[in-house]
C-alpha cells in the first residue's frame, strides 16, 4: 500500500512548461513514486490496459507512469463514472497526451455533469494552448468553452498574444475568424489587420484577414471602399515589391469585375513596372492584358494586347520567373490559341515531356 | 557531375537511399518511442505512411500480411447486438479506448467507443494496400458512420461526438465513398458546395470559407472532387486556370503551402498531386523539386523531414517519397494523385468493384 497522499495535478499554476517538467520529473524520478494502481482512492477501481492483441503495430513504448494514468482512464470511461477524482485524471492524461481527443471529450462531459467553474477552466485551456498552440483539441475545446460560457470577452487579446509569437498559426486565425463571425466582433479588426501588416507586409494570413473583415463589413461593391483598398495595395507594394500576398489581394480584389475595367489599373501597373518590378507585377499585366482580350470578345483590336501578354510570357520564362518557364509557354500558348488569328507562320510549340534528372 | 548551370553536384547528396527508406518504414510498424506520445489516436494513419510507402517502394514483401491485417480489423468499430451505434461504425486510430482485442462482431457497446473518419480512410486504404478483399468491412455501417459526420454547411466531424470540422474530413469522406464505391454515405450536392465556398480571393482553397487558402486544403478539395468525378462541373475553366496559377506559384524550389511561408518537403505531394490532377505539373521544375526533397532526406536513419537536417518522421517520409513518385523517380511506383494509393493498390481496388457489381446483393 502507497504511504504518500494522493497528489492532484491539477492546478494551472502546473501547466506552465516549467512548472509541469518539474513536477513530472520529480514524480517520474523518485523511486517511491506512487502508481494510481498503489493509491487506496482507486483500489475500487480495475485498470484496462491497451489491447493490441497478438501482434501489435506501432506500438508506443510507454513508461509505467504513462501506462498508469492511461490504465485507469480507461477503467473510468468504460464506468462511465462522474466525479472529481476522474476530471483530476483527465487533467493528468492531458499532460501526457493533450492530443488525445476522447480524453478532452470525457473532460467536458465531466465539466457539465460536475457543473465546474467554467472560468477555471478557461483560465486552463489558456495556459495549455500557451504551451501547445499547434495542437487541433486545444483550440476545439477553448471554443467549446466560450460557447458554453457565451462570452468571447477574452478571445480578440487571446489569440492577439497567441499570434504575437507565431503570426501565422493557422489554428490561431480559423479561431479568431470563428469569434468574430459568431459574436459579431468587427469592430477594431482591420486596424489590427493594419498592425500586423505594419509589422511585416508579407504576412499573408494578415492579407487573408483583411479580405475577411472588409468582405464582411462595408464589402467591395461601394466604388470608393475598393479605391481605397486599390490604393492601399499599391502603396505596400511600393514598400515591398516583391510580396506575392499583395498582389494577390490587389488581383483578388478586382478580377471578378475584371482587371481591365478598372480605370487607370493598367497605366498605374506599367509607371510601377519601371521602379518596383517583380514577377508577380509581369504576371498581374499578363492577367490584366487576358481580361482586356476576353472583354473584347473576337471584335477588333486584339492584336495589340495578345503581343504584350506574349511578350510578358516570354519576359516571364526567360528572365523574371525561370522555375516556371513551362508554364509560362504553356500560358503563351492557350492565348494564342484563344485570341490568335490562327496564323499559320506562327509556329506552336509542344514541349517534350520533362524527363526526371539524374534518374537511371 | 555538372548541372545546368555548370556548377559541379556532388552525386552522393542527391542519390534516393531506398533500402534506408524501408528500414525506416520497418521500423516503425515496431516500436516508437514514448515521445511519440501525441501519435497513440492516430496510429492507424502511421501505418497507412509505412504501408502505402513500401508499397510504393515496391518492398511489401518486407510486412507480415497476415497479422498486419488482423490488427487492421481490430479497429474496426463495429455494429452492437442491438445496432444501436451505427452512427459510430468505422475504424478507431488504435487500441487506446480499452475496447478488448476482437477481429469480428457483434461490436462490444461501450460509452465512448467511435470510430474517427481519417481512421476509416486510412483502415480502408490500407487494408486495399495489403490485398484484402474486404469482405470483412460492414459497408453499411461504414457508411452510417460516415453520414452522421457530415454537417448541414457540408463539411464533415472527425468523430460523432464533435470535433473540428474543415476541408481534411472532407477528402476523408470522398476517400471512404471512393473506396467502398458507394457515395451515400455522403450529401454530395453539400460536400461540393462547401469546396466552392472555400476558394479564396487568391485562387487558392482554405479549409473553410473564409480561412487562408493552404496547399494542403487545396489538395483534400481538388482531390475530393475529382474522386467524385465532379472537377469540372464545380470549377468552370476560367477557374481551374486560377487555381493553376496559385497551385503553381507555391513553388520556390520544392514547394511551401502558403504565399511567403517556407518550403516544407510535404507540399511536393499536396501541392505536386493537385498540379498533376489540373493536368499542369509537367511544368513545374521537376530538378529543383527533386533536389529540394532529396536535401531532407536523413542518410543514417532513412525518411525524410520539412526540412534540410530536421529529424525525419512517417509522414515527411511517405510524402517525400510521393512527391519523387509523381516527377518520375526510377524504381517508384506511381501514386493515384487523389486517391493516394500506388497504381498497383489502385488496380486492386478496381478489380474489387468490379467483384462486386457482378454480385446480387450490395
Amino acid at each position: 500500500t502507497c504511504s504518500l497522499p494522493f497528489k492532484t495535478l491539477g492546478g494551472v499554476e502546473n501547466m506552465k512548461c516549467g512548472g509541469f517538467m518539474s513536477v513530472l520529473t520529480d514524480l517520474v524520478s523518485n523511486p517511491a513514486y506512487c502508481g494510481f494502481r498503489d493509491r487506496k482512492e482507486w483500489a475500487d477501481l480495475e485498470p484496462v490496459p491497451q489491447d493490441d492483441g497478438p501482434n501489435p503495430v506501432v506500438k508506443i513504448a510507454y513508461s509505467d507512469k504513462f501506462t498508469d494514468v492511461f490504465d485507469y482512464f480507461r477503467a473510468l470511461l468504460k464506468k462511465d463514472e462522474k466525479s472529481e477524482r476522474a476530471l483530476a485524471l483527465t487533467t493528468e492524461a492531458i499532460e501526457l497526451n493533450a492530443a488525445n481527443y476522447t480524453v478532452w471529450h470525457y473532460r467536458r462531459v465531466l465539466l457539465q455533469a460536475l457543473q465546474k467553474d467554467l472560468r477555471e477552466e478557461m483560465r486552463y485551456i489558456t495556459a495549455i494552448i500557451e504551451d501547445q498552440p499547434k495542437n487541433y483539441q486545444v483550440w476545439h475545446h477553448r471554443r467549446m468553452v466560450v460557447e458554453w460560457l457565451n462570452d468571447p470577452s477574452e478571445e480578440l487579446d487571446f489569440i492577439a498574444e497567441i499570434l504575437s509569437q507565431d503570426n501565422k498559426n493557422y489554428h490561431a486565425w480559423q479561431h479568431r475568424q470563428w469569434v468574430i463571425q459568431e459574436y459579431k466582433l468587427w469592430d477594431g479588426e482591420l486596424d489590427y489587420v493594419e498592425e500586423l501588416l505594419e509589422e511585416d507586409v508579407r504576412n499573408n494570413s494578415a492579407w487573408n484577414q483583411r479580405h475577411f473583415v472588409v468582405s464582411h463589413t462595408s464589402g467591395y461593391s461601394d466604388p470608393s471602399v475598393l479605391e481605397q483598398e486599390v490604393q492601399y495595395t499599391l502603396k505596400q507594394i511600393k514598400k515591398a515589391p516583391h510580396n506575392e500576398s499583395a498582389w494577390n489581394y490587389l488581383k483578388g480584389i478586382l478580377q471578378d469585375r475584371g482587371l481591365s475595367s478598372h480605370p487607370g489599373l493598367l497605366e498605374q501597373v506599367l509607371e510601377l513596372k519601371e521602379t518596383h518590378c517583380s514577377p508577380y507585377l509581369i504576371a498581374f499585366l499578363v492577367d490584366l492584358y487576358e481580361d482586356m482580350l476576353e472583354s473584347m470578345d473576337g471584335g477588333q483590336g486584339q492584336e495589340e494586347p495578345l503581343s504584350k501578354a506574349l511578350v510578358l510570357c516570354e519576359l516571364l520564362a526567360r528572365e523574371t520567373d525561370t522555375i516556371r518557364k513551362e508554364y509560362w509557354r504553356y500560358v503563351a500558348r492557350s492565348l494564342q490559341t484563344r485570341f490568335g488569328s490562327g496564323d499559320p507562320s506562327v509556329p506552336t510549340v509542344e514541349t517534350e515531356p520533362q524527363t526526371t534528372p539524374a534518374s537511371d | 557531375m555538372a548541372d545546368e548551370d555548370g556548377s559541379f553536384v556532388d552525386f552522393e547528396q542527391i542519390d534516393f537511399l531506398r533500402d534506408r527508406h524501408v528500414k525506416f518504414f520497418q521500423r516503425c510498424l515496431q516500436v516508437l518511442p514514448e515521445r511519440y506520445s501525441s501519435l497513440e489516436t492516430s496510429r492507424l494513419t502511421i501505418v497507412f505512411f509505412a504501408l502505402s510507402g513500401l508499397d510504393v517502394l515496391d518492398a511489401l514483401d518486407v510486412v507480415n500480411k497476415p497479422s498486419l491485417t488482423e490488427w487492421i480489423y481490430s479497429l474496426q468499430v463495429l455494429p452492437t447486438d442491438d445496432q444501436s451505434n451505427l452512427g459510430r461504425c468505422g475504424f478507431r486510430g488504435s487500441s487506446h479506448i480499452g475496447v478488448p482485442y476482437s477481429t469480428k462482431g457483434p461490436g462490444c457497446p461501450h460509452p465512448f467507443d467511435s470510430a474517427h473518419v481519417a481512421m476509416t480512410y486510412t483502415g480502408l486504404a490500407s487494408l486495399i494496400i495489403l490485398g484484402d478483399d474486404l469482405s470483412r468491412v460492414n459497408k453499411q455501417a461504414c457508411l452510417a458512420g460516415l453520414k452522421a459526420l457530415q454537417l448541414e454547411d457540408g463539411s464533415f466531424y472527425a468523430v460523432p461526438e464533435g470535433s473540428e470540422n474543415d476541408m481534411r474530413f472532407v477528402y476523408c469522406a470522398a476517400c471512404i465513398c471512393y473506396m467502398l464505391n458507394d457515395w451515400t454515405g455522403m450529401d454530395v450536392k453539400k460536400a461540393i458546395d462547401y469546396i466552392r465556398r472555400s476558394m479564396s480571393y487568391d485562387n487558392g482553397i482554405g479549409q473553410g470559407a473564409g480561412l487562408e487558402s493552404h496547399g494542403g486544403s487545396t489538395f483534400c478539395a481538388i482531390a475530393a472532387l475529382c474522386l467524385m468525378g465532379k472537377l469540372e462541373e464545380v470549377f468552370p475553366k476560367r477557374e481551374l486556370d486560377r487555381i493553376r496559377r496559385w497551385c503553381i506559384m507555391r513553388q520556390q524550389n520544392g514547394f511551401h503551402g502558403r504565399p511567403n511561408k517556407p518550403v516544407d518537403t510535404c507540399y511536393s505531394f499536396w501541392v505536386g498531386a493537385t498540379l498533376e490532377l489540373l493536368d499542369v505539373f509537367r511544368y513545374t521544375n521537376f530538378e529543383k523539386n527533386r533536389n529540394y526533397i532529396l536535401s531532407t532526406q536523413d542518410r543514417l536513419v532513412g525518411g525524410f523531414a520539412k526540412w534540410p537536417d530536421s529529424h525525419p518522421d512517417p509522414l515527411h517520409a511517405y510524402f517525400g517519397i510521393c512527391g519523387l513518385s509523381l516527377i518520375g523517380e526510377s524504381n517508384l511506383r506511381r501514386v493515384h494523385p487523389a486517391l493516394n494509393i500506388s497504381d498497383r493498390a489502385l488496380e486492386h481496388m478496381q478489380q474489387l468493384h468490379r467483384t462486386m457489381e457482378t454480385l446480387p446483393c450490395c
